[in-house]
């Protein structure tokens, strides 16, 4: 399929489920009333609920969707590993630690800035603490391990640091910091995270000659001028900013990164660069439509996202792990 | 709530604590009343702390000190704290353990075991029972005259305001951290329709306490959203829910309007949330018999 088709098609997607998102929600709007809503303005009813809690929403959920999914097809080919996801390998749990440390023990006093700061230096440090593994040594399996060894010591510290808060309150949010929500977020978070967001992409649409390269091993790619170290730092920070931002606001939601490139990468011509728009894109089309699901499966409580990813995407995980397996056979 | 209330109420009951111990040996009839009592729950806390004669009470749980859940945390200072647990109540062998049968099932059962009595109360969710809660009360720490003004003051006080009430009545919801509300059978509903308000969460069809959705309280605009206030606690962000921009477009009166854990407890303290929510309808939607007084 040519790229272009294929990112018109994707952003068909995006579009549709992010009007549906918009339609959807406990206050039965209609998709006109919804529509006018936004557009006009004004003070009435819907026009709040619409532009201060359903567009935060799903501009949320397609900006994380896509640095999601981004992240993971720049993991993936940056490794040269197909189960390199930020949330597998424990960039997510870190981030989510990084910002419950300095949010919950008001370290940073009670403000909402917390989030992001402490978020951006756990999965910074998650992602460096990772890459100095891969570059050590390249096993598949070393690198899977370490993640989970990091997601489930990041998991058990989130969960310690909010049992310990003085507020009783605290530790019902273990399972936002788990599995992701994106109820009632606001504007204010997306202002918090879309910068940080953005900046993330770029960085990482920096570096897409360098994966390209890097596919034809390392000494071809250092052979073709490739400055390793710079590409290296590049990816980091880049994934660092975007999915730490994304767990700022939304808590550490896991499979995205990792079933989105591997479901768009029969329709790209396999080179890695050509992978990452259409992840993106594939990302936020994603989670738009899960968090829609969420809201209409149990629409009073409301499921948390992350149980929808993770219900789809750990039994492509296994079959992954299945496939990869007799691969390697 | 204002300091000289407090200290108006503490005196008040300060000088039937003295009438009542004086008279406490003519009321017989049942078993000698205990000595030592320990209170291991901050709903009975509440009750015994308002009946107990001096000395009586020989300590209450540590939740009753604080300030966010507690509304009689600064009588709690007076008393020595225990964290429900069955180790401290051997050490301190009372006459008497009053508990919740919400709670402490195990060391329930454990004190019961080496013989030290125990009382549960079990708090149903409605203002009509705390009148029955403060005389039991009375009748287990032999404090009957007291609990008896107490609870004669209470329904007198309750059906004052509940005789007062006109249609149509003001809608009310009570936003709590992560959005949730209380809905139909819980006591701060009970407190809600006896101060004349409609409560949107159990009209919504809530039961319990439950989530109530952002949107619907856009939708539904009520005249008064109680949120809590809690600026000195640790944050969390479900505290952040309901400062949602979105509420800032409405007209309704959004505030703490009652101290933190105001209708935590079917105590006797309930009364001023009811007279303090009844005073706001009346500012809000005044009844024309209320008007013209």
């Amino acid at each position: 399929m040519k790229p272009a088709a294929l990112n018109l098609g994707l952003l068909g997607l995006v579009v549709l489920f992010f009007l549906v998102s918009l339609a959807v929600g406990s206050a039965g709007l209609g998709i006109t009333d919804s529509i006018t809503g936004i557009i006009a303005g004004g003070s009435d009813v819907g026009g709040i609920i619409m532009r201060e809690i359903r567009l935060p929403r799903a501009i949320l959920a397609l900006a994380i969707g896509f640095t999601l999914g981004m992240s993971g097809a720049v993991l993936q080919g940056f490794l040269r590993n197909p189960l390199a996801e930020p949330g597998l390998i424990g960039v997510s749990g870190m981030a989510s630690l990084g910002a419950v440390i300095l949010f919950y023990l008001g370290l940073a006093g009670n403000t909402l800035y917390a989030l992001p700061a402490g978020a951006l230096l756990g999965a910074l440090i998650a992602v460096a603490l990772l890459l100095a593994l891969a570059a050590r040594s390249s096993s598949t399996l070393t690198l899977i391990l370490a993640g989970v060894a990091l997601s489930s010591l990041a998991g058990a510290l989130t969960s310690l640091v909010l049992n310990l808060s003085p507020n009783p309150f605290a530790s019902y949010e273990i399972i936002f910091w788990l599995l992701g929500s994106l109820k009632d977020r606001s504007m204010e978070h997306v202002w918090l995270a879309l910068p940080l967001m953005i900046t993330g992409w770029l960085l990482i649409a920096l570096s897409g000659r360098t994966i390209n390269a890097l596919s034809l091993g390392e000494e071809a790619a250092a052979s073709l001028g490739i400055s390793l170290p710079r590409a290296r730092a590049m990816i980091v920070l880049g994934v660092a900013l975007g999915v730490g931002a994304a767990t700022a606001v939304a808590g550490g939601i896991g499979f995205v990164g990792l079933v989105v490139p591997h479901l768009l990468r029969p329709f790209t011509d396999g080179v890695p660069n050509r992978l990452l728009l259409p992840s993106g894109l594939g990302g936020g089309a994603l989670l738009l439509a899960a968090d829609t699901v969420c809201r209409v499966v149990l629409p009073a409580g409301e499921l948390n996202v992350g149980v929808v990813t993770a219900l789809i995407g750990a039994p492509f995980f296994l079959w992954l792990v299945v496939r990869t397996r007799r691969e390697a056979a | 709530m204002s300091d000289g209330r407090w200290s108006a109420l503490q005196f008040l009951a300060g000088a039937i604590v003295m009438a009542g111990a004086a008279l406490a040996p003519d009321t017989a009839g049942a078993a000698e009343a205990p000595q030592r009592v320990m209170s291991l729950n901050l709903c009975t806390d509440q009750l015994a702390m308002a009946l107990a004669a001096p000395g009586q009470l020989v300590s209450v749980s540590f939740l009753a000190r604080d300030r966010s859940i507690s509304p009689m945390w600064r009588e709690a200072q007076n008393y020595p704290v225990n964290h429900g647990l069955a180790e401290e109540v051997f050490l301190e062998q009372p006459d008497l353990v009053l508990t919740g049968t919400f709670s402490q099932h195990n060391t329930t059962h454990l004190v019961r075991k080496v013989g030290i009595p125990v009382e549960e109360f079990d708090f149903a969710m409605t203002l009509e029972t705390i009148p029955g809660e403060i005389r039991r009360m009375g009748d287990l720490l032999g404090q009957q005259e007291k609990a008896e003004k107490l609870a004669a003051d209470f329904s007198t006080s309750l059906e004052a305001i509940e005789r007062r009430q006109c249609e149509p009545k003001p809608t009310i919801l009570a936003f709590e951290q992560n959005g949730v509300s209380p809905g139909k059978d819980t006591l701060a509903d009970s407190v809600f329709r006896a101060a004349g308000f409609r409560n949107l969460a159990a009209e919504a069809g809530l039961v319990g306490a439950a989530p109530f959705p952002l949107e619907l309280a856009i939708a539904e605009e009520p005249d008064v959203i109680v949120v809590q206030s809690h600026e000195d606690d640790a944050p969390t962000l479900g505290a952040y829910v309901p400062q949602h921009p979105a509420l800032k477009h409405l007209q309704s009166r959004i505030d703490a309007f009652l101290p933190p854990g105001s209708w935590a407890c079917n105590g006797p303290l309930i009364i001023d949330a009811v007279k303090r929510l009844a005073e706001l309808r009346q500012e809000i939607a005044p009844c024309p018999a209320e008007a013209s007084r």
